[in-house]
């Protein structure tokens, strides 16, 4: 069973916020979600050697140099920036 | 060869002179306008794009070019494949207003193909759920009945299609999210092998099950547009060169071909769904085809797999929404933890949070490996079950939904009953195989129902043929094309 304040601590490490009103309801559903997904280990544990569907390791380009976006274009999309950079408030 | 396709028909029309591209161009923008208010099929128009693309067509029939097989031809994109210039929104809050500075490989490619993109289509938020209605803009509705979900998550696009705004489209495959729709729509939805095409520039959810592919009106449009966008593609590391081109191998003869039936698939389907199906394995079975009965247990692991890994996936995906390099951004915050929480927990959608915590909680310590390692070890086993099954037959035959298309607003009692109805989907993306849904008749509430065939990995004109050869084979009787749009 999840409890609240479990929920609290998950959302904390994936930067959202839960609002009092919505806990009970995320509780419940992440709870019937877990109960559900615990089904896998109703099954023996064996490593299975799965790593990837095709089968790849390492895949790397040449190392050579290719001409990428201009800064003004990556800059495009930015809610905040300034003199060339992306704008961010310093940590209080 | 295109008994209910349009992209041939519609290429003949060009060609021979009968209708300008961009007359027909016009023709669509007009009718996806007006039709749009009652489908939500589109989220944005193109028509400059669409206008410009129809000139340089027009330009290039006068001047006798030869033309590819998708030049002028009225398409559409699933709002999570980034088009440069062009809003690219996932339908979530969280992205509304952000415009790619590059362009997804599959677009470059009908791009230079000359297809003319109509505009971006209506989806479940990141191509999260089974209606379509999570979506920021509200659902896209399913035009055999406006009272009914289109599906998810390409629900905008399989709207689009079936209602003729388009003649093709491109959408995404999760867990089930190309076949679902064009099932509940009844038209063609193909999800290729995992690989066979580019991802890059495919807003990701769970990397290592996402995969684009068309949705169409029939199956050789189907093979058409794969063979355009297999292409191996060096910026997606995942990209393989093994595709290989299918429609030229449409038409040949199935006697003989194995079809499997794995048991499994068609406990607890609703009884009118069942007998289309059984009806589509007699039509096979008249072709010369052979049914192989068999039993595939470990296909109930399939959704709680599923879950676990996705959600992992795309909690770690979905991280990269800070609204510092793009996206939108909180008004109100006091520093930067907080305007990183605000920005997400404003702009994502309960479904999209939901997802988001259960992968944070499968990941975190403690539950990793009771939940993530033990998944991923389950899925190998899924992938070996593949394997074994593709060693007594040629290909798999099962429902695409255990059911036909929900009503709108449908409330489910809870989560995991909404998750229950991809629950014959997800299988292929666990084990990252070709599967496609072609129409195969129709249920006691008139709704499309989709047959489902699966094939093992790069088998694609096998199972493209085998799904031509059912469709060329079962007629009109399973397949009634909408009078509504522009081309019929």
């Amino acid at each position: 069973m999840v409890t609240h304040e479990e929920i609290l601590k998950i959302a904390r490490l994936a930067k959202l916020s839960v609002a009092p009103e919505e806990l009970d309801g995320l509780t419940r559903d992440m709870n019937s979600i877990i109960e559900f997904a615990d089904a896998v280990n109703s099954v023996a544990a064996e490593d299975s050697g799965f790593d990837n569907i095709n089968n790849l390791s390492n895949v790397f380009r040449d190392d050579t140099v290719v001409s990428s976006f201009s800064r003004e274009e990556i800059l495009k999309n930015a809610p905040n920036q300034e003199d060339g950079y992306f704008l961010v408030r310093r940590r209080s | 060869m295109e008994q209910h396709g349009l992209i041939s028909k519609i290429g003949g029309l060009l060609r021979s002179g009968e209708i300008s591209c961009t007359e027909l161009t016009k023709k669509y923008l007009e009718t996806a306008e007006q039709e749009n208010g009652r489908l939500n099929a589109y989220v944005r128009l193109t028509p400059e794009t669409a206008l410009k693309t129809a000139a340089e067509v027009d330009r290039k029939l006068s001047a006798g070019e030869k033309l590819s097989p998708l030049a002028g031809i009225p398409m559409t994109l699933k709002d999570n494949i980034s088009t440069s210039g062009i809003e690219t929104t996932c339908c979530s809050k969280i992205l509304q207003g952000y415009v790619p500075i590059y362009d997804a490989t599959v677009w470059s490619i009908l791009k230079q193909q000359d297809a003319v993109l109509i505009g971006k289509t209506n989806m479940d938020e990141f191509a999260m759920g089974s209606s379509c209605e999570t979506s920021c803009f509200g659902g896209a509705k399913n035009p055999h009945n406006t009272e009914r979900v289109a599906g998810g998550s390409s629900g905008g696009v399989a709207s689009a299609v079936a209602g003729n705004l388009a003649a093709f489209g491109l959408g995404s495959d999760t867990g089930g999210s190309i076949r679902q729709p064009a099932s509940f729509c009844g038209i063609v939805g193909f999800k290729p092998t995992y690989g066979a095409v580019s991802r890059y520039g495919l807003i990701a959810y769970a990397s290592s099950f996402d995969q684009i592919g068309p949705i169409t009106r029939s199956v050789a449009d189907a093979a058409l547009v794969y063979d355009a966008i297999a292409q191996y593609d060096p910026m997606d590391s995942t990209s393989s060169d093994k595709a290989a081109p299918a429609f030229s191998s449409l038409g040949k003869d199935i006697r003989g071909l194995k079809i499997g039936v794995p048991k499994e698939y068609y406990d607890g389907i609703r009884p009118d769904v069942k007998a289309a199906l059984e009806n589509a394995l007699k039509v096979c079975q008249s072709l010369g085809a052979e049914i192989v009965e068999f039993s595939m247990p470990s296909i109930k692991y399939s959704l709680p797999v599923y879950y676990i890994l996705a959600c992992a996936e795309a909690s770690s995906n979905l991280g990269r929404y800070d609204g510092i390099r793009y996206g939108t951004l909180t008004e109100h915050y006091a520093d930067r933890d907080e305007m990183i929480c605000r920005t997400r927990s404003e702009g994502f959608g309960a479904e999209v949070k939901r997802r988001i915590l259960l992968g944070t909680y499968v990941l975190s310590a403690g539950y990793y490996d009771a939940f993530y390692k033990k998944a991923q070890n389950l899925r190998g086993t899924l992938v070996k079950a593949f394997e074994d099954a593709f060693s007594r037959c040629d290909v798999i035959a099962a429902p695409t939904v255990p059911m036909t298309a929900f009503p709108l607003n449908f409330t489910a009692r809870d989560a995991v009953e909404t998750y229950l109805t991809d629950i014959c989907t997800v299988p292929v993306n666990i084990a990252g195989l070709p599967g496609i849904s072609v129409p195969c008749g129709f249920g006691s509430d008139s709704m499309p129902v989709g047959l489902q065939l699966i094939g093992a990995r790069f088998s694609e004109p096998a199972l493209l043929n085998a799904a031509f050869q059912y469709e060329q084979a079962a007629g009109d009787d399973v397949f009634r094309a909408l009078e509504t749009g522009v081309a019929r």
